[in-house]
């Protein structure tokens, strides 16, 4: 096989990856602070790729633009979205015409399509912008030790109640924006949480469940082993690579990439 | 400072407290000593609200906070430095002091109350870039006395803080705390199951005994007296 072919596998990986990688964030960040599983996060992030859907329909946003105010729109109003959801959409598949969206540059022999180049900025930009908050700031930190050790956050001042609210606001505006970042290039259909889900947690438990860096590392290896399995198996086994590093890792490190062995006192 | 009147908890349908009388004053180091089991933990995290009372009144500055939320009490300046030290493991040590000073009324003050809690504990300042899950024990005592010492508290709750430390590292924590009252007249209440050590520190202490207080006095009174010395002293 020609290396030039491999590489072209390898960066639609990683740029797929990047996205995968914000939306396990959010995953990971709501388990690690409430220890609370959200099995509804494939669905915000459907939420989120509708709403960008219909911003750029109606106002003609971009949808990396819309990813964004999701993002605004999520935070403040998670409540009040929770039972938007019931919201009755037709089955029919849609997706949003732009302009990048069959562009692609060219990196000598590989090719980038544009709106996966730019969605896979914009992933790690908000990414990084979540590790800031969480490292740099009181307010951060407070969540990241509230997810440590709740009783010993309280002691501290720490109002934990407030973190766990704090966290889901954050996870869910994190999933949401990753669904609208992949609605550039990803059909939106209302039963397209399923197939994210899956990858949410398989991502959240190879970094280390509750770990943010993890769940990051494990979203861009999710993409890269999900793209590597085409060169060896049809499209709709793709996520036969996924499962079996899966197993592979949980084998060779129980605690996931960046997990912790349990503390001994 | 601290009034604790007639305190009941209950777990399940164990009493472990068993209406708890017993005060704190202002600027005062007071001691609770008593067997395992006895109620000295659940005493500590019913003043500081993690554990619900089921009868009683807590006083603090002449206020009742029994219903305020632990953070609440926090944030009124009672420092809980709790049993098992529970520093938070994957901040750094650094991360861990900031976080002590997290109430608004020691946020304005962080910078140079980290450097009066690195000239206590100079090893802190040494491992400030470390996770606080990979220090020593006695290293994670010293950053949980020091997360307390952060919060610039009026009253500080030490639980235990010799628990499963070597006898030379529990010298250096028993005269650290020392020196933190030397420092800032706080108001200390200590828990310890060294029995002489802690009373030797403190001006007043109290003997728990299956949630009751059975013994209080001052520290000449309770070391001199018989009871304590045949049950602890030997």
């Amino acid at each position: 096989m020609a290396v030039a072919e491999l590489l072209q596998y390898v960066v639609t990986g990683l740029l797929v990856g990047g996205v995968y990688a914000l939306m396990s964030i959010g995953l990971a960040l709501i388990f690690g602070v409430m220890r609370v599983v959200n099995f509804a996060q494939g669905d915000f992030m459907m939420l989120g790729m509708y709403l960008t859907y219909y911003l750029a329909v109606a106002w003609h946003t971009d949808p990396l633009l819309g990813a964004i105010v999701v993002i605004i729109l999520t935070l403040g109003l998670s409540l009040i979205i929770t039972n938007v959801t019931t919201m009755v959409l037709s089955p029919m598949p849609r997706g949003i015409k732009t302009a990048y969206a069959t562009r692609a540059f060219a990196l000598g022999a590989v090719l980038v399509n544009e709106a996966r180049a730019y969605a896979f900025l914009m992933a790690l930009l908000l990414a990084a912008v979540v590790y800031a908050f969480l490292t740099r700031t009181d307010l951060g930190k407070a969540l990241r030790a509230a997810a440590d050790d709740p009783e010993a956050a309280a002691y501290q001042a720490i109002d934990v109640r407030r973190m766990h609210a704090l966290a889901f606001a954050i996870g869910i505006a994190l999933v949401a924006a990753a669904g609208g970042l992949l609605a550039t290039y990803h059909p939106i259909e209302p039963t397209v949480a399923v197939n994210f889900i899956v990858l949410m947690f398989v991502a959240v438990v190879l970094g280390g469940l509750g770990s943010v860096p993890g769940a990051f590392a494990g979203g861009i290896l999710i993409g890269l082993v999900q793209s590597l399995t085409l060169l060896v198996l049809p499209f709709q086994l793709q996520n036969v690579g996924v499962f079996i590093a899966f197993l592979l890792v949980l084998y060779l490190r129980p605690q996931g990439l960046f997990g912790r062995r349990l503390r001994s006192v | 400072m601290l009034r604790v009147s007639g305190l009941s908890v209950a777990y399940g349908g164990l009493r472990a407290l068993d209406g708890i009388s017993l005060e704190v004053r202002e600027g005062e180091f007071v001691t609770i000593v008593g067997p395992n089991g006895a109620g000295k933990t659940t005493l500590l995290k019913a003043v500081s609200g993690t554990v619900a009372a089921t009868a009683g009144r807590i006083e603090y500055q002449d206020r009742a906070i029994g219903r305020l939320p632990a953070s609440a009490r926090a944030g009124l300046g009672i420092a809980h430095v709790p049993e098992g030290r529970k520093v938070f493991p994957s901040l750094t040590v650094l991360e861990n002091l900031e976080m002590g000073s997290y109430r608004a009324a020691a946020r304005a003050g962080r910078r140079q109350t980290l450097e009066e809690t690195f000239v206590l504990f100079p090893i802190l300042a040494q491992r400030r870039a470390q996770l606080a899950g990979s220090l020593s024990g006695g290293e994670q005592q010293m950053l949980a006395i020091g997360r307390g010492f952060m919060a610039r508290p009026d009253l500080l709750l030490l639980d235990e803080p010799s628990q499963g430390l070597g006898p030379r590292i529990v010298e250096q924590i028993f005269a650290t705390i020392a020196e933190i009252r030397r420092r800032r007249r706080l108001t200390i209440l200590l828990v310890e199951q060294r029995v002489v050590e802690a009373l030797e520190l403190c001006d007043r202490g109290y003997v728990l005994e299956t949630g009751r207080v059975v013994l209080e006095g001052a520290r000449a009174t309770l070391l001199g007296d018989p009871r304590v010395q045949r049950a602890y002293l030997g």
